[in-house]
């Protein structure tokens, strides 16, 4: 390996961890109400549905439409993951559980985003 | 009327050698998925084959192995223009470019740091055909997850050429496959 290749190793893992530590600190520094996040499911370009992600829902399944065929997604709680899909590589299905806002799950295949976007807008600012 | 080629005879066959063996490789490590929970992480094996190509005969060799191994990789995996096609399509083209320039106008990279930055634009030439099939840049999110798997992968694989670069060189044969 030369002095290059070190540099270029190193310059690589730097930016991974900044654009991993970053949405985080920034997230810890501005926390989001997670009570109040919602995951936005898009198939084939269109949002068919949004769901609520909170503390007090249940465990509860639905079905989505892809360009592969239904796949289903289960929401528990504040989580979301993709169950069952009728991808042939099942990469969204292994990725499991989501909770954070930002994190997505992606099943190219098939179209379908699942994305778990931050709370509403705040009700009041007081200062 | 001679036709101009753009490749020799002794060229093309080498040429067509690696292409067989890029695409067993390309087919063969698509059965297999690396037992993480990680989305679409792969040694890229393939991706030997292509910078071999590129410090054989240069760019034009590197263009002409990628193209040619995804094409027939994925008919024989029967993916042939679906969605999984596209990405690698385009992760290989965007990786083969970079590399060969990366090979052609630097000095400070040996294969290893050239298969890495190979790596990571394999990863992004995939993600950016992964957000224009979704129309949605959400796919960027696996972004930091592949640039580190990157760096493994891109060693693994750079170590490999390494030491067939120099096996190859003792022997003299590289010198036979680079000739006209």
């Amino acid at each position: 390996m030369t002095r290059g290749d070190k540099f270029l190793a190193a310059a690589i893992l730097l930016t991974a961890i900044l654009a991993i530590a970053f949405p985080r600190l920034h997230s810890s520094l501005f926390p989001v109400a997670t009570s109040s996040a919602r995951a936005v499911i898009k198939a084939q370009g269109k949002i068919v549905r949004e769901v609520v992600l909170s503390d007090s829902g249940g465990r509860s399944t639905l079905v989505v439409n892809g360009r592969a065929g239904p796949s289903t997604i289960e929401v528990e709680g504040k989580r979301i993951r993709m169950k069952e899909a009728n991808c042939p590589d099942k990469i969204c299905v292994r990725q499991g559980w989501i909770e954070k806002p930002g994190d997505s799950i992606a099943c190219i295949p098939g179209e379908i985003i699942v994305r778990i976007e931050g709370a509403a807008p705040l009700d009041a600012v007081t200062r | 009327m001679e036709m101009k080629r753009i490749f020799s005879t002794r060229r093309l066959v080498f040429l067509s050698i690696l292409v067989a063996l890029g695409a067993v490789l390309h087919v063969v490590e698509g059965m297999f998925p690396i037992p993480l929970p990680l989305p679409g992480v792969k040694l890229g094996l393939a991706n030997i084959v292509t910078l071999f190509a590129i410090c054989l005969y240069g760019l034009r060799g590197g263009v002409a192995v990628a193209t040619a191994r995804v094409l027939l990789g994925s008919l024989i995996g029967g993916i042939f223009l679906s969605p999984g096609f596209l990405l690698a399509l385009s992760g290989a083209i965007l990786s083969t470019l970079v590399m060969a320039w990366l090979f052609k106008h630097t000095s400070c990279f040996s294969v290893i740091g050239i298969s890495m930055a190979g790596a990571v634009t394999h990863n992004m030439g995939q993600l950016l055909a992964a957000s224009l099939i979704l129309r949605s840049s959400a796919v960027f999110y696996y972004l930091p997850v592949l640039l580190l798997a990157a760096i493994p992968t891109g060693l693994i694989t750079g170590y490999i050429l390494r030491s067939l670069l120099d096996r190859l060189e003792k022997t003299g044969q590289l010198r036979i496959m680079k000739m006209e």
